[in-house]
């Protein structure tokens, strides 16, 4: 099992798309560090975790896109005629797809490092601020349930459709374009910039209300069950 | 290894009925050529031999167990190359080769490798990425993954499709070789393949198993039924299965199958091909 990670790991990360993605990820990060970062988030500092979840969210668009991107690799005619080979083989379907999930995953997990250290990065540089561990919390809460609910439902999607994984990849577009309710506000990044207002103190610790934690757990308990269908076979094989 | 067939019938969800009521015994050393045209049902068995498909009624036992009960067990014991199946193209192919005998649960995966890279003669391709290889090379990559491990029984689903004629003998008589301590499974279009290498024949067509016997026994039910004329009329095919026809400087010269030659035919002995013509031929008049 640990051999396959490491080729499905190679398959995702070892190619010009992956490089491709982490440069245009690195540029619109500096783009977005530069110009909106730096400026701070509803009056609190670029360093705040109000300012660094904005900037999170400003980044899942193209995080999203990556996931979904690894999906390909699953999920496309190609691969769907591999899974015939694969099928006829005694792994047992569990232990392959967690194996394939984990690489995926750790695409994406690769993915978002690269924009937290180029933030902390520019926090050093800019104003030698390194007390990263307070922007922890904001990370999670905004990242991870929309990325593990990106995996599950786009593999749910390339299972159906391999080309609905493509669709799927404009949701995130689709979400920061819409004016989403205030639950729904870390999905498009209106939550790190209204929400401090409303707490009318300068500077506020970051809290997130049970409102807003409720969908996040929501996607990522969705995200969970829709993973564990990854061991149902590829319809290609029927 | 043992596998009995019994009264298997396949209706694939869009209604159309694949497999009728088949019964079949398979049973190790053989090297078994299945024959049939196109859309006869024969990729369909396979699938439900290699469990990729559960049969809508029916039974596959494998060894006297149910095949749902026993499909680890048999996935551990087999070899599959299927008709159309796909590669990793970013992989070179020892690293695919490496990958499936990971998935197989293969032991000293590094020596089966060697040895399979050396049975399908790709050692120069071996550290080639696989989107580089042609047709034929990514073939015998499938037949290479299909041998990794020495299953002790194999599936081969048109697996000389796409190789140069110096190739096809090669894999025939590396197929032949194979079936000497196991059970190997030949689905082909290419008669000669099965008749230089199969022991054993069986016929399917329209979902149905119409011959199930020795490539001999095949050859002796078209006796009689193959003749040769010189073509004088286009006429004189009608009511014939004609097999070959050959532009000659004395004139057309036809070869052909039928229920009852005519009195202008000349019999001639028949080949497995005539045998196999004769016997989907006499189906499709029945």
């Amino acid at each position: 099992m640990g051999k396959i990670f490491r080729y499905e790991c190679r398959r995702l990360l070892w190619n010009k798309f992956f490089i491709g993605l982490a440069v245009v990820l690195l540029l619109y990060g500096a783009l977005v560090l530069h110009s909106v970062t730096i400026l701070g988030v509803s009056h609190t500092a670029p360093f705040s975790p109000w300012s660094f979840g904005d900037y999170l969210s400003r980044m899942m668009l193209l995080l999203w896109l990556g996931m979904l991107f690894f999906l390909t690799f699953y999920t496309s005619p190609q691969a769907r005629r591999a899974a015939i080979l694969m099928d006829a083989t005694p792994m047992p379907p569990k232990q392959y797809a967690l194996a394939r999930c984990a690489a995926a995953l750790t695409g994406g997990a690769l993915l978002t490092l690269l924009c937290m250290v180029e933030a902390a990065v520019f926090y050093g540089r800019m104003f030698h601020w390194y007390s990263w561990g307070s922007l922890l919390l904001p990370a999670l809460v905004t990242l991870l349930p929309a990325l593990v609910f990106a995996l599950g439902s786009g593999w749910l999607a390339g299972q159906i459709r391999p080309w609905l994984v493509y669709v799927w990849m404009a949701v995130p577009f689709l979400l920061a374009a819409l004016p989403l309710p205030e639950a729904l506000g870390l999905w498009n990044g209106s939550f790190f910039t209204a929400y401090p207002l409303t707490l009318e103190t300068l500077d506020p610790a970051f809290t997130v209300p049970e409102v807003v934690l409720l969908p996040q757990g929501i996607a990522l308990a969705a995200g969970i069950v829709l993973l564990t269908a990854w061991q149902n076979r590829y319809p290609a094989a029927a | 290894m043992e596998l009995k067939i019994q009264n298997v019938s396949m209706t694939y969800p869009s209604g159309k009925q694949a497999l009728k009521g088949l019964n079949l015994d398979l049973k190790s050393p053989s090297l078994i050529g299945l024959l049939g045209p196109n859309g006869a049902g024969k990729s369909t068995l396979m699938k439900l031999l290699v469990a990729a498909l559960l049969p809508t009624e029916g039974s596959i036992l494998v060894d006297g167990a149910p095949l749902n009960k026993v499909e680890g067990k048999l996935k551990a014991s087999l070899g599959y190359l299927p008709q159309d199946f796909g590669l990793f193209e970013e992989l070179t192919v020892t690293q695919f080769l490496d990958y499936m005998a990971a998935l197989k649960g293969v032991r000293s995966p590094q020596a089966a490798i060697r040895d399979v890279i050396r049975a399908v003669n790709l050692e120069e391709k071996a550290r080639a990425k696989i989107r580089t290889l042609s047709g034929g090379q990514r073939q015998r990559v499938g037949i290479a993954q299909a041998l990794l491990g020495d299953p002790p029984f194999l599936i081969f689903d048109e697996p000389t499709v796409g190789l140069d004629p110096e190739e096809r003998i090669h894999f025939r008589n590396l197929f032949s070789r194979t079936a000497q301590d196991r059970l190997v499974l030949l689905s082909t279009h290419i008669i000669e393949d099965v008749q230089s290498v199969c022991d054993q024949i069986v016929v399917i067509n329209h979902g149905q198993i119409r011959f199930t016997g020795t490539p001999e026994q095949l050859i002796a039910s078209a006796a009689g039924h193959v003749g040769a004329f010189w073509e004088k009329d286009e006429k004189q095919e009608q009511g014939l299965h004609i097999t070959a026809r050959v532009n000659t400087s004395q004139g057309v010269r036809c070869r052909a199958v039928a229920d009852q030659l005519p009195p202008y035919a000349q019999a001639e002995e028949p080949t497995l091909e005539d045998a196999y013509l004769y016997l989907i031929s006499r189906e499709a008049v029945q």
